[in-house]
């Protein structure tokens, strides 16, 4: 099971240049069933690695690119009208129904500039996503990846609001590997692409299953979590909060991200590790959840942070 | 038996949800005294969860609504379908109402209730009321709503007290790490989430437990303690809003106290049993009383008021034994409330401004003056509704693309399906305020801006971005001595993140001298770059600019071009310098002093 996970990060490699905490968050949401949001200029292969790593998935793909007049009737499938004969009299009864597709159907899917998106029609949308339900009806996704342009030009843009952000459990700052400057990478790329060896359009072979997912989510419960990784999460929290003075006003340190999702997270850190024990250097996960749930100022020194407590 | 039931169940919530017991006690009172519970609390602090938990332990046949800005009350209650039938020569097409599983529901879940547009929540929290839909009764007996704080940044108007009042109880919930019990937290942890327990209830017993709930006997002693207890959270609210109405102290607070009874196993309701009064106040009394209302009732449990007691005499006691039906019987002594105060009390929060000073410590003024002149001036720009795509649906308009029969009117688009109608259909229109627009504010932090004048300026800055955030505003944030500092978000200057600059305004930092040319022209350079009509300038600061061009003659030239509003606001004893009048009286801004009055207050005036 482990195996195939490692193929599909090699598959990621082979496709994508660098992003290397990208793709261990793409991993780690897919072994984990949570939503990952990741924020960055366009180009930066945000797309593609999602793309990638549902086609080697085998996984059912869903891409929308968001606009300002999303609704939620555009990502359910297709709206119709249904006529059934009456039962009682001459005539027939007309109601609207879903046929279903989108994120009803989708294992994966891509919301694009997601901050365009009126916020108020976010909330059904990312509820849906949470709950894994629509209506009573469950639904197959395993994680949705949310993307965003940085919020240069805010006329169209307004940032998730908080409980909106929150559904994220992980979340990233990409930038294109010309723009951080890394000039390995960036040359890497150009050879990639000037020999021929990237496709504009990959068909990647897929090098995992759906039911291999689902083994391996069934196994993270019983990765072991010790008392003292348990300690270091919560003296991380502290910290933030005492020492940082992350509050409920500035911060989003929510009970459901930090002492559910986290430990969650901690478990698929380990299982993508091959591990069936948590170990301190798996808290590095916590700076891909403060991302924009504290304040700049504090996440530029969460790395440092979790770098003390597990010193 | 069956109240060692419900104990058991009250006792299994909270160790399932260490350290929100006041909510879990809370829901649990609710189901009992058939009343509605309302859980506020930020994102992620198990309201739903406990919500959810409540309903399949109590056994009853539950549904959850999920609120949103587009909800409306038939779908929230069903189905809307057309019926078309045909007649010996005509054709008839009703429109019909087909119930969901809310109709018929007895524990009605409410998620995310504040996202519901007002029209649709009037509806339903009437329904909610009277448990009857048009001539049905519905089974209904407790909804528990759901809601995230009044927040800023949500997109969400903030519902009104008022309308909340028909929630019984009302509990404001706290994340474990907001609220910095890490101890807990740390409990949390080890928990494993488990299968859920089978229900612990049943239709039946639940039905029992509320019989004899509402058959208890409220003695006289707790009545008089109830009624002190009102009387005291009214003084003590002083003078900031509470909402104390008849139909929740006098109707609903009787069968509250009747469940608390209950749940501790005791024969009769005693005066301490308006200890459940705390589960009532969460949005009913200003937060900042929250702290001592526990203290509040105590003292009204204990003071011993014989006057009061004697008051209620033998017939409202002899009235309850008979009227033990739940519900307005509750038999409560009304009559004997000092109903005046409580009517002028239930009035709507809405209209009443916050007193933004009040509690900020003896020597705050008020920033509210000034708030309220900037908000008109601002709202100005903002009157006329415009067509927005994110808007609810109001009128109806004739239909432009095909794609907009998802908006149409059933009928009408029945009849463009069916050919009859080739001009398209009715679609309902979609508006929104129009929000917008951008405010920088640029609060001076040279050394002379120390002690209450920064606390002071800090508070115009929250007021500020507050007044902002409610018309969707974009912010930008300057501070400035002999240099101008620019608190960009996300690389942008003007943004909405508006609990940064929240926490900016709490930060306190006086150094350096005064230069008024660096921010303005920081300020401006940025509003040059941005569009939108309505563009605002706040300048805050106490002295004369000893740096840069003291008369900033070509800011001012370039805000007029721009047609950017500066307002100014001067804070100190010394001499309002004539440089921000003119800026002021150039750009159409406002022009606002505050200076140290009497007994080292500072008081607000508008300069003209």
């Amino acid at each position: 099971m482990k195996h195939g996970l490692v193929r599909l990060r090699e598959l990621l490699d082979r496709h994508v240049v660098g992003h290397d905490d990208a793709k261990q968050a793409l991993l780690l949401a897919l072994v984990c069933r949570e939503h990952v949001y990741l924020e960055g200029p366009p180009g930066s292969a945000k797309t593609r690695m999602a793309e990638i790593a549902a086609r080697g998935a085998s996984l059912g793909f869903f891409f929308y690119q968001m606009h300002r007049d999303t609704r939620l009737a555009e990502l359910v499938g297709d709206i119709v009208l249904e006529r059934r004969p009456l039962a009682d009299a001459e005539g027939e009864r007309i109601h609207q129904a879903i046929e279903p597709g989108g994120i009803l159907t989708a294992d994966i899917c891509v919301l694009d500039d997601i901050s365009r998106a009126p916020g108020e029609a976010l909330n059904v949308l990312l509820r849906v996503l949470n709950e894994r339900k629509f209506g009573e009806r469950p639904i197959p996704l395993l994680c949705a990846i949310a993307t965003s342009n940085p919020l240069r030009d805010e006329y169209y843009n307004e940032p998730l609001d908080p409980a909106n952000l929150d559904r994220f459990a992980l979340q990233l700052r990409v930038s294109g590997l010309i723009q951080t400057g890394d000039r390995a990478q960036a040359r890497e790329l150009v050879d990639r692409f000037a020999d021929g060896s990237v496709l504009e359009q990959p068909e990647p072979e897929a090098v995992l299953s759906r039911a291999e997912l689902d083994t391996a989510y069934a196994a993270l419960a019983r990765i072991d979590v010790p008392s003292a990784e348990k300690d270091r999460l919560i003296e991380f929290l502290r910290r933030l909060v005492v020492d940082y003075d992350c509050n409920e006003t500035n911060s989003l340190l929510t009970d459901r991200s930090f002492l559910v999702k986290a430990v969650k997270l901690l478990r698929g850190r380990a299982l993508l590790a091959g591990r069936a024990r948590v170990e301190r250097g798996d808290l590095a996960v916590l700076s891909q959840m403060t991302t924009f749930r504290v304040p700049e100022e504090v996440q530029a020194k969460v790395p440092e942070l979790i770098g003390e407590i597990t010193a | 038996m069956t109240g060692a039931r419900i104990a058991a169940l009250c006792a299994d919530l909270h160790a399932r949800f260490p350290g929100q017991e006041d909510a879990a006690t809370g829901v649990a009172l609710a189901l009992i005294a058939r009343e509605h519970a309302y859980l506020e609390g930020p994102p992620g602090c198990a309201k739903s969860a406990l919500a959810h938990a409540l309903a399949h332990a109590s056994g009853a046949r539950s549904a959850c609504l999920a609120f949103h800005r587009d909800a409306s009350a038939a779908e929230l209650l069903g189905e809307v379908r057309l019926r078309r039938e045909s007649r010996v020569r005509s054709e008839r097409i009703a429109v019909e109402l087909a119930l969901g599983p809310s109709a018929s529901a007895e524990v009605l879940l409410l998620d995310d209730l504040s996202r519901a547009p007002g029209e649709a929540l009037g509806v339903l929290l009437r329904v909610l009321g009277e448990r009857r839909l048009g001539e049905r009764a519905l089974p209904l007996e407790t909804a528990i709503a759901t809601a995230g704080p009044p927040d800023l940044e949500s997109y969400a108007d903030p519902l009104e007290p008022t309308q909340l009042d028909r929630f019984a109880i009302q509990v404001r919930m706290r994340g474990l790490v907001g609220a910095r019990r890490f101890a807990l937290a740390r409990a949390l942890l080890d928990r494993e989430p488990g299968p859920d327990a089978p229900a612990s209830l049943d239709t039946e017993l639940r039905h029992e437990l509320q019989r004899r709930a509402a058959a208890l006997r409220l003695e006289p002693a707790a009545r008089a303690a109830l009624l002190r207890a009102v009387e005291r959270l009214a003084a003590a609210s002083g003078s900031e809003p509470a909402l104390l109405s008849d139909r929740a102290f006098a109707r609903a607070a009787p069968a509250v106290m009747r469940a608390h009874a209950l749940l501790r196993g005791a024969e009769r309701v005693t005066p301490e049993d308006v200890r459940a009064l705390r589960f009532m106040l969460a949005r009913r009394m200003p937060e900042a009383l929250e702290p001592d209302i526990g203290a509040i009732l105590e003292e009204a449990i204990l003071a011993d008021a014989p006057s009061d007691s004697s008051t209620p005499g033998a017939r409202p006691a002899a009235a309850d034994r008979t009227g033990a039906a739940p519900g307005p019987s509750g038999g409560a002594p009304s009559a004997a409330l000092p109903v005046e105060s409580l009517e002028a009390r239930a009035t709507s929060l809405a209209s009443v401004e916050p007193v933004a000073g009040a509690r900020g410590g003896d020597d705050s003024a008020s920033v509210d003056p000034l708030l309220r002149a900037l908000a008109g001036r601002l709202e100005r720009g903002a009157v006329e509704r415009g067509e927005d795509a994110g808007g609810s649906p109001r009128s109806l308009r004739r239909m432009r693309r095909l794609d907009e029969i998802l908006d149409a009117d059933p009928v009408d688009a029945l009849l463009l399906v069916e050919g009859r109608q080739p001009g398209g259909a009715r679609v309902f229109r979609r508006e929104r305020r129009n929000a917008g627009g951008a405010l920088a504010v640029l609060r001076d932090v040279s050394a002379s801006m120390e002690g209450r004048l920064a606390r002071w300026s800090g508070q115009v800055v929250a007021g500020l971005v507050r007044v902002g955030a409610r018309r969707r505003m974009r912010l930008g944030y300057i501070e400035f001595n002999h240099e101008a500092e620019r608190f960009a978000s996300g690389g942008a200057f003007f943004h909405r993140r508006y609990r940064r600059v929240l926490s900016l305004a709490q930060r306190r930092r006086a150094e350096g001298r005064t230069n008024y040319e660096a921010p303005l022209r920081a300020a401006l350079g940025e509003l040059r770059a941005s569009s939108g009509r309505e563009r605002h300038i706040v300048l805050l600061s106490d002295g004369v600019p000893v740096l840069g061009d003291p008369a900033v003659r070509s800011e001012r030239a370039l805000a007029r071009r721009l047609r950017v509003k500066v307002h100014t606001v001067f804070l100190g004893s010394g001499e309002c310098p004539a440089v921000l009048d003119e800026i002021s009286r150039e750009t159409d801004g406002l022009r606002f002093e505050a200076r140290p009055g009497p007994g080292g207050r500072l008081t607000l005036r508008e300069r003209r």
